[in-house]
């Protein structure tokens, strides 16, 4: 393996975030190693999954810088300057994430094979026949195999979401993104969709997730950060910091959650 | 289908479809005699308006069926029908692209798609139609030439823009106007999140447009888009302002004039419309069909 000039997946260095007069985020800095499974939790409206939606650039950052394995993302930097890319380049940036959305998002018109042939059929530019081999073997590690042949109407919420975590997998990415991937499923079905996850956690990938499950974070992850109005407020191993919450902040929330 | 599936994945129970130890229960329908009034007295009503205009001399029936296949009629009906599908084509091709103009970042480019839809919504067809047939005396000729400087190519406008290609012209860039709105309409019913879930995937916009956004927009798109070409099929009897004087209205125009009949020969451009009219709804009936996969068809009936 060549010599990597990073050896962090994600590193966020120093971001700001205004929406208008808002101030999402407040120079928020994160690094995340090469398969390390990040998890961020923290109130709704702390900015986490802005934070998260930075790293894919669905989120242009005001100020500080996003590198994936230590290449700039969104700008050419020169002489202190930024210069945009274009949003062909910025495309191509993307396909180093896969990113998994609260409510889906599949795509209705297509089945849940062509969903995950989407990506590989149409971005990558594969054959028809690979990306439906790809495809399938995807559709059997999430456990879904045989239902290739249904819209997502005709699935369930956990399904669609297995379903979705195979569309961006499809892609190969080197970090996966969750954004609070079971937070719209009911009750009894979030089980198969951590289960899917944590197989995921196990096999190396480098993930960032942001959850409410606070039980995931115990298990599977392995860095926790833990944000509150726009900051990260503590940032540590997650079996320590919630047993021991060195942050008022995060003793607070932990004891409403836990 | 239904043993194979059940074998498979978590969180799925197939019902069994029929068991025999259940008897159902027994429904007697429910009877609707209000209905039944209502066939009697509408086909007592039906009858009598039959009645009174197939006999009805005024009508001339005979007349109407001598020109019903008449060569200039047939004719007339080919004209109406190219006119009203170039000039879709053309406007359904002008307001796609101003509809991603008007999504566009560049100002310009946002702009020039307001103006448009301003001014060709904003003006009468009939004026416009009347402008496109003088363009050739507005313009007598066409040049390619560097602004205050020399003249590259120059044209007689009269042989580039000939009746028909006013006519297609002008009915097509009225239309978009219209078209940008529908299209409009279409892509804003789309939950953002599709947008982001294929940018995420690492799609490009040119890709997204055409593979994610546009099928689902076709729902919301086909039925005023239907309604639009059914009311362009009729707008083209008003090619007569250019003049174009090929289409089927004034074909019968024409014939009634020679014979001082104008109701049979009305009846059989209604005929004609009519009938085309059905045609394109059949046409319209398929296309939702078949973008409608992976939307179950909702009944709006209640109870």
């Amino acid at each position: 393996m060549t010599a990597n000039i990073s050896e962090f997946c994600v590193e966020m260095q120093n971001i700001h975030k205004f929406y208008g007069p808002f101030h999402a985020l407040k120079g928020v800095s994160l690094r995340v190693r090469r398969g390390e499974v990040c998890v961020a939790i923290g109130p709704s409206g702390s900015g986490k999954s802005t934070l998260l939606r930075c790293i894919n650039q669905l989120e242009t950052i005001s100020a500080g810088r996003v590198l994936l394995k230590g290449e700039l993302q969104g700008f050419v930097e020169q002489d202190g300057r930024f210069h945009p890319l274009s949003s062909g380049q910025i495309a191509a940036q993307r396909r180093l994430t896969g990113m998994v959305f609260q409510r889906f998002h599949l795509f209705p018109h297509m089945t849940a094979l062509e969903n995950i042939m989407e990506g590989p059929a149409h971005v990558k530019g594969w054959s028809k026949d690979q990306a439906r081999t790809k495809a399938n073997q995807l559709l059997e590690r999430v456990g879904l195999g045989g239902f290739g042949g249904r819209y997502p109407e005709q699935l369930s919420g956990g399904q669609q979401q297995r379903v979705a975590i195979a569309r961006a997998l499809a892609m190969e990415p080197e970090v996966m993104l969750f954004d609070e991937p079971t937070s719209a499923l009911d009750p009894e079905l979030v089980g198969e969709v951590l289960d899917v996850i944590k197989d995921l956690a196990r096999s190396g990938i480098t993930m960032v997730v942001v959850t409410h499950e606070i039980g995931f974070a115990r298990e599977v992850g392995n860095h926790l950060i833990f944000m509150d109005q726009g900051q990260i407020m503590e940032e540590g191993h997650p079996r320590s910091m919630l047993a021991d919450p060195q942050n008022p902040r995060t003793a607070a929330f932990l004891s409403k959650v836990l | 289908m239904t043993s194979e599936v059940e074998s498979i994945g978590a969180g799925f129970k197939p019902v069994a479809d029929e068991r025999r130890e259940i008897t159902r229960n027994v429904v007697v329908p429910r009877r609707h005699p209000g209905r039944w009034i209502a066939v009697a007295v509408l086909a007592v009503l039906v009858l009598q308006f039959g009645q009174a205009i197939s006999v009805n001399p005024n009508f001339h029936w005979d007349v109407y069926l001598t020109y019903l296949f008449a060569p200039p009629v047939i004719r007339g009906v080919g004209w109406t029908l190219l006119l009203t599908v170039v000039a879709m084509t053309v406007a359904i091709t002008v307001a796609g692209l101003l509809v991603v103009m008007r999504d566009s970042e560049n100002p310009i480019l946002r702009g020039i798609a307001y103006g448009w839809v301003w001014f060709f919504r904003g003006t009468p067809i009939y004026t416009q139609l009347l402008f496109w047939g003088l363009f050739a005396v507005l313009f007598p000729n066409l040049s390619l030439s560097i602004p205050f400087g020399p003249e590259l190519i120059s044209v007689e406008t009269k042989y580039i823009v000939t009746p028909a290609i006013a006519a297609i012209l002008g009915l097509g860039f009225n239309e978009s106007a219209y078209l940008t709105e529908i299209f409009r309409a279409g892509f804003n019913s789309i939950d953002r999140g599709q947008a982001e879930a294929a940018q995420a995937l690492g799609m490009k916009r040119a890709k997204i447009w055409m593979r994610i956004l546009m099928p689902q927009a076709m729902r919301v798109i086909i039925p005023p888009t239907g309604n639009e070409t059914i009311g362009m099929l009729k707008m083209t009897s008003l090619v007569l302002a250019i003049p174009f004087t090929l289409d089927l209205t004034f074909a019968t125009n024409a014939i009634s004039n020679r014979l001082y009949l104008p109701i049979p020969l009305l009846l059989v451009a209604g005929t004609w419309y009519l009938a085309i009219t059905s045609l394109l709804m059949i046409g319209q009936y398929f296309l939702e069909r078949h973008f409608g996969k992976g939307v179950s068809a909702h009944s709006t009936r209640v109870g």
